[in-house]
């Protein structure tokens, strides 16, 4: 196994880290690879509880920038390889019949921030910056647009994505994107150990079974809708808008 | 000629509709809700962003009631739930986002088109609701953008209390997104936010929030047709009438 994901067991509570802390935990290919197999051998153990976190600064800044950008890669088809390795990624995060919590330490932008929407409990800080800048960029969030709006309710979603730029801790936490908001980026260690505690005090078949019916109920785990989303957010991606506006992002953020 | 009761304006890619009608709280006649679709219908592609707001001191106070007392036959009832269901139907599907800018009231047929609306701003003060079971017309009309909206709970609510409910409860609801005091300043710097995104992305978003989101077309032809079905009735004749008395 790479370093790219660290997965770490204390009693009834798995912590998967994201481990890209130089690309703020921006999600690649071989990144994603190692993600699913992190939830395929999760899936054999009998922990309780999953923190999904990032290391370093940011939790994840959505994809990497250096795979989306055709003139970089020089290839036309790994953008929809890795919306499509993400949307199958959330799918199989849902099904899991584990509490899954995001433990967002930082920057969730974009793709980053709909990981959280599929976790079942958000927890941030006041400091952190979350939100859908896709449309900033010329993209469409369509590949997280569903998790987000079961998440946020419809009427809220519509807004978050259509508006686009980031939001404070305390914003997300006011509309519904953050679940427990910790004062500070020191205490949210503290704040994810006392809920994750909480969680793994249930019943594990209790859980699972809660879990499993809230899925059936709001039909989340319809893979082709998600498919479906991935080859729209892959076909604005090729657009030359997007290109364009995510070749001026990735020089600015190198100047 | 008829009066203007609709006025639209575009300006560096933002159309912005008013409806123009403040001495009488733009309360909704037949007329105007056929210049509102023009209107809606009208919105040229280079627009980027879409504002509806209303003039004077109030949003909409809903149907001129009056001109539906005056009609025992009902058209003039028909003819504005109908109006007005094309009306939010036709902002939905505009490819553009629509920001709506409220304040006063945004009551009955002001509150449904809030149903047609991407982002509302709202002015502190302003109260919404439906309470148009008072006067013996079904709000169903309004259902299923509620129902695609916002929780089960405070849709029933709101469809069957005939109660106002201020802004702030609407913000937490989740059926409007910002307060602000000065709504029409607060509404074009929305606007204009939108129309410097890329298009093709703020376009596919919306239609993709409209897929996901929206209630089904057969929905909201049940819902219209819900509310038609009591055009007329004697139980609205004789609670409308009972307003004038």
């Amino acid at each position: 196994m790479s370093d790219l994901v660290t997965l770490t067991h204390d009693n009834a509570i798995s912590t998967m880290t994201i481990n890209r802390a130089d690309a703020r935990n921006a999600l690649s290919i071989d990144l994603l690879d190692e993600m699913h197999r992190a939830i395929d051998e999760l899936a054999n153990t009998d922990t309780h509880v999953l923190v999904l976190t990032g290391s370093g600064k940011a939790f994840c800044a959505g994809m990497d920038l250096k795979a989306v950008l055709i003139e970089l890669s020089g290839d036309e088809t790994l953008g929809e390889q890795l919306l499509t390795s993400l949307a199958r990624f959330t799918l199989k995060l849902r099904a899991l019949p584990k509490v899954v919590i995001a433990s967002v330490n930082g920057a969730a932008v974009g793709g980053g921030c709909g990981l959280t929407c599929v976790c079942d409990v958000t927890i941030s800080h006041t400091e952190a910056k979350l939100g859908f800048p896709e449309v900033d960029l010329g993209l469409c969030p369509a590949v997280i647009a569903p998790w987000v709006v079961r998440k946020l309710g419809p009427s809220v979603a519509r807004r978050a994505m259509l508006m686009g730029g980031v939001m404070s801790g305390v914003e997300a936490h006011s509309i519904g994107l953050v679940d427990h908001l910790a004062p500070s980026r020191e205490e949210l260690g503290t704040l994810t150990d006392t809920v994750a505690q909480r969680l793994a005090s249930g019943g594990p078949k209790a859980l699972g079974t809660t879990k499993d019916l809230l899925n059936t109920l709001d039909g989340s785990l319809d893979e082709s809708q998600l498919l479906r989303a991935a080859q729209l957010s892959a076909s604005v991606l090729r657009t030359p808008e997007a290109q364009a506006a995510l070749g001026a992002r990735m020089n600015h953020t190198k100047g | 000629m008829s009066e203007t009761l609709i006025q639209s304006d575009t300006s560096n890619s933002i159309t912005t509709i008013t409806l123009e009608r403040p001495d009488k709280r733009n309360a909704m006649t037949p007329g105007m809700l056929d210049q509102l679709l023009s209107a809606i219908e009208a919105v040229d592609n280079d627009t980027r962003a879409v504002i509806l707001q209303g003039s004077g001191p109030t949003f909409c106070a809903g149907f001129d009631l009056k001109m539906c007392a005056n009609d025992p036959s009902g058209d003039t009832i028909r003819a504005l739930l109908t109006g007005l269901s094309n009306c939010v139907r036709a902002l939905r599907a505009l490819p553009q986002p629509v920001v709506l800018s409220i304040h006063g009231a945004a009551v009955a047929g002001g509150c449904a088109l809030l149903g047609g609306a991407d982002i509302v701003v709202a002015h502190p003060e302003t109260k919404l609701g439906y309470p148009v079971v008072k006067i013996g017309v079904s709000p169903a009309v309004s259902a299923p953008f509620l129902s695609a909206s916002i929780p089960d709970g405070p849709t029933r609510a709101l469809l069957m209390d005939p109660d106002l409910i201020r802004a702030q409860r609407a913000l937490e609801l989740g059926l409007i997104h910002e307060l602000d005091e000065h709504t029409h300043d607060r509404a074009l710097k929305i606007a204009q936010t939108l129309a410097n995104k890329p298009i093709a992305g703020v376009r596919a978003t919306k239609a993709l929030c409209n897929e996901i989101g929206s209630p089904r077309t057969d929905h909201a032809d049940n819902a219209l047709r819900a509310s038609l079905s009591g055009a007329g009735s004697e139980e609205e004749r004789a609670m409308l009438g009972a307003l004038w008395s």
